[in-house]
């Protein structure tokens, strides 16, 4: 049982070798763990949960892996019969001594955020940047399946935002909220999910993993709920209020949903990521509020989305890279207003062939549920 | 990646707990002459910080600096603004926002450890390069491997990591009680799981499943859904506060007779892992390991049947697992437990109950 459908994997694989051919790359070293685990699932389809592991990608033969936990070992080997899997309690040591039995083949060792120290100074230390710069390449574009993959993503996002709403009830704990969420996507064949939220008022400066905090009449409620399907990741960021909102909310909402609309009037082709922050940081600059888009008080205003939740490009005003066809990236001018507190607002895009298309599909409203 | 309820409870982990490992960590320190130790952390090897300070990251990574004296350092590579939620959650002097943790870490260590000390990095091979680079072309003659180091105060663990674990375990339980009979998807089990640990205050909730005894014996994670055959299994991973325990229970409607005897040995073998041979068992045992948390990850293979045998210290908190091929098919147990010395070790979840 593949993790993902097979035309999918061999679409990938397709991509991936020629990648390699044309950089002159024999095998393929790809380092991975549950935190970064993107390039292991591009590259050889291994989802990890836990330890560490390294894929070895023959160019022209069988991949090789080494875990490091008897138990993700087997569930590899079970999930792909024509892997060859081991595993080591020394799997960088094994690493290092299978990297030495290649012999004369072009061995190159990727990602740099996961490789780790004896690897990266080891033989391959050279290879590190190109190599990870082509694989970031190729995650950074995505081809029709993988498209259709965040297309199902956005899709579970909205109905996982549908339940947060019916879940953001006064009294209830903000861990609560997310029991729910969590248990609806896996009731959905969704295995992984990527939340945070927030709750209360003009204290709140940013979102958390839940705490036992209980919602409050009068609170906003912020979250971000980042779903994945076959590995890909989709955002929605949405902002409720319990109980009727407040003037200054609404005052508050109209600004991001103006922002949230320039920045993504703003994704298009030839664009650069930097354009689409200024389009958002210049509405608040309007507003009167350019000081609350600053580092001080926000983050990103968007980033991209793919095999990871946090991906390439990061949509910063400095950020030049530029925009193609089927990139995809979730716009969200999320940041504290001084009236309202900590607001979120935004949505997954896709960039099309002349502008973009919106992947997530619940209304851009601030919410409110009942306040008694 | 997903994360649930994190937060600090002074009540089940004092303050004083927390500053009497550190000072664990600071006495082998001195002892070894180390000027420094530093400690990475991420969301896939949270436990050492965590352990030492009760900080999870959520996300992102991180840096401890421990010195000889006082209070740990967190270096977090978090904005600025989440100072306050990481303050909230651990036990720290001081928290640096920080845009590369390594160029943070080399500065700090200029300022603050003399130049002829050593600067020891628990599980150094495994930082990650980006962390790893600016120390290494800055301090790499003063860098030692301090893993050992720190596995030796990790273990035995204190009644504080105990209840922690016991709460783990019971929710884990709970969660496992709660799969209603004869449900035919996976993802049906799989909701109700995190449904019930999440609201009984898990950190984390990560499950795998046999769909099908009758068809193997392999431990799968659910990516989409499955059917369930008449026979499956359930392993739960369930973290608490930051403290990992490991459950694994077998479903049947109709559980056949050789299991309740394979639950009956597996729970005195389970007292017994490291010491006398339990009575034989009542399968060919096909695997079995024994993990515990002895550096970042929260589990760590410590003894298997097909790897290390070494001893295990009495009083460290491991999770068995163990497959048994009986008359009726595979079957799988696991559990906590307190490894056992001169005494037999103590189950946190006994196998004929779970």
């Amino acid at each position: 049982m593949r993790l993902l459908s097979a035309s999918l994997c061999t679409e990938r694989r397709a991509r991936l070798t020629a990648a390699m051919a044309a950089e002159g790359i024999d095998v393929l070293v790809v380092a991975g763990n549950p935190w970064r685990s993107d390039y292991l699932r591009y590259a050889a389809d291994l989802a990890p949960t836990e330890g560490h592991v390294f894929a070895f990608i023959d160019r022209q033969g069988k991949a090789r892996v080494i875990a490091d936990l008897p138990a993700e070992a087997a569930r590899f080997r079970a999930e792909q019969t024509d892997l060859e899997v081991s595993w080591s309690l020394s799997p960088i040591a094994e690493a290092e001594a299978v990297i030495g039995s290649y012999g004369s083949k072009r061995l190159a060792l990727a990602p740099l955020a996961a490789v780790p120290y004896r690897l990266a100074t080891g033989p391959l230390a050279s290879s590190m940047a190109s190599a990870t710069a082509m694989l970031d390449r190729l995650m950074l574009c995505k081809s029709p399946s993988e498209i259709a993959a965040l297309r199902r993503a956005a899709a579970l996002a909205d109905e996982g935002y549908a339940v947060f709403r019916e879940a953001a009830r006064v009294g209830r704990p903000e861990y609560a909220l997310v029991a729910d969420v969590e248990a609806f996507f896996r009731s959905r064949g969704c295995p992984e999910n990527f939340q945070i939220l927030a709750s209360g008022g003009r204290e709140v400066r940013g979102m958390h993993p839940p705490t036992e905090r209980r919602l409050a009449p009068g609170d906003l409620v912020t979250t971000e709920l980042t779903p994945c399907i076959d590995g890909y990741y989709a955002q929605i960021c949405r902002t409720l209020a319990i109980g009727s909102p407040s003037d200054a909310q609404l005052r508050a909402f109209a600004v991001y949903d103006e922002a949230l609309a320039a920045g993504i009037a703003a994704v298009r082709p030839g664009a650069t990521a930097g354009e689409v922050a200024r389009a958002q940081n210049e509405v608040f600059r309007r507003h009167g509020l350019g000081e609350y888009v600053t580092s001080e008080y926000t983050r990103v205003r968007g980033h991209g989305l793919g095999l990871y939740v946090d991906g390439r490009p990061a949509v910063l005003e400095d950020v030049d890279l530029v925009l193609e066809p089927e990139m995809a990236l979730v716009v969200h001018p999320n940041t504290y207003h001084p009236e309202a507190g900590y607001f979120v607002h935004g949505d997954s895009v896709r960039v099309s062939a002349d502008g973009c298309e919106v992947l997530t599909r619940t209304p851009r409203r601030l919410f409110s549920v009942p306040g008694a | 990646m997903r994360r649930g309820l994190i937060s600090w409870s002074r009540d089940e982990v004092p303050a004083s707990v927390l500053e009497g490992r550190v000072a664990r960590l600071q006495d082998k320190m001195r002892a070894d002459g180390l000027g420094a130790v530093l400690i990475y952390t991420s969301f896939a090897r949270p436990s050492a910080v965590a352990w030492l300070t009760h900080f999870v990251p959520y996300w992102n990574e991180a840096l401890l600096v421990v010195l000889p004296t006082g209070a740990p350092v967190l270096l977090a590579a978090f904005s600025k603004r989440m100072q306050g939620w990481i303050r909230s959650v651990s036990h720290v002097s001081e928290v640096q926002s920080v845009a590369q943790l390594g160029r943070a870490a080399a500065a700090l260590l200029a300022e603050r450890v003399s130049g002829a000390s050593r600067i020891g990095v628990v599980e150094l091979d495994a930082l990650p390069w980006p962390v790893a680079e600016p120390l290494s072309n800055s301090q790499a003659t003063r860098l030692a491997d301090v893993t050992a180091l720190f596995a030796a105060i990790r273990q035995p663990a204190d009644d504080t990591e105990i209840s922690l674990a016991q709460r783990a375990a019971d929710i884990a339980v709970k969660a496992l009680g709660s799969i209603p009979p004869g449900v035919p998807r996976a993802s049906q089990v799989l909701a109700t799981i995190e449904s019930s640990a999440r609201l009984d205050g898990a950190e984390e909730v990560l499950a795998r499943l046999v769909p099908d005894l009758a068809a193997g014996s392999t431990l799968r994670r659910v990516e989409g859904d499955l059917p369930l055959g008449e026979r499956y299994a359930v392993e739960i991973s369930i973290a608490y506060k930051a403290t990992w325990v490991r459950v694994v229970r077998c479903f049947s409607l109709r559980t056949p007779q050789s299991w309740h005897h394979a639950q009956r040995w597996t729970s005195s073998w389970a007292t017994r892992i490291t010491g006398a041979p339990a009575d034989p068992p009542p399968g060919i045992v096909t695997f079995w390991s024994l993990e515990a948390s002895v550096g970042s990850q929260p589990f760590a293979v410590v003894a298997s049947a097909v790897g290390p045998r070494g001893t295990v210290s009495a009083g460290t908190l491991a999770c068995f697992s163990i497959k048994l091929q009986l008359p009726d098919g595979p079957w799988l147990g696991g559990g906590p437990v307190v490894i056992g010395g001169r005494e037999p070790g103590r189950v946190l979840v006994d196998p004929l109950r779970a």
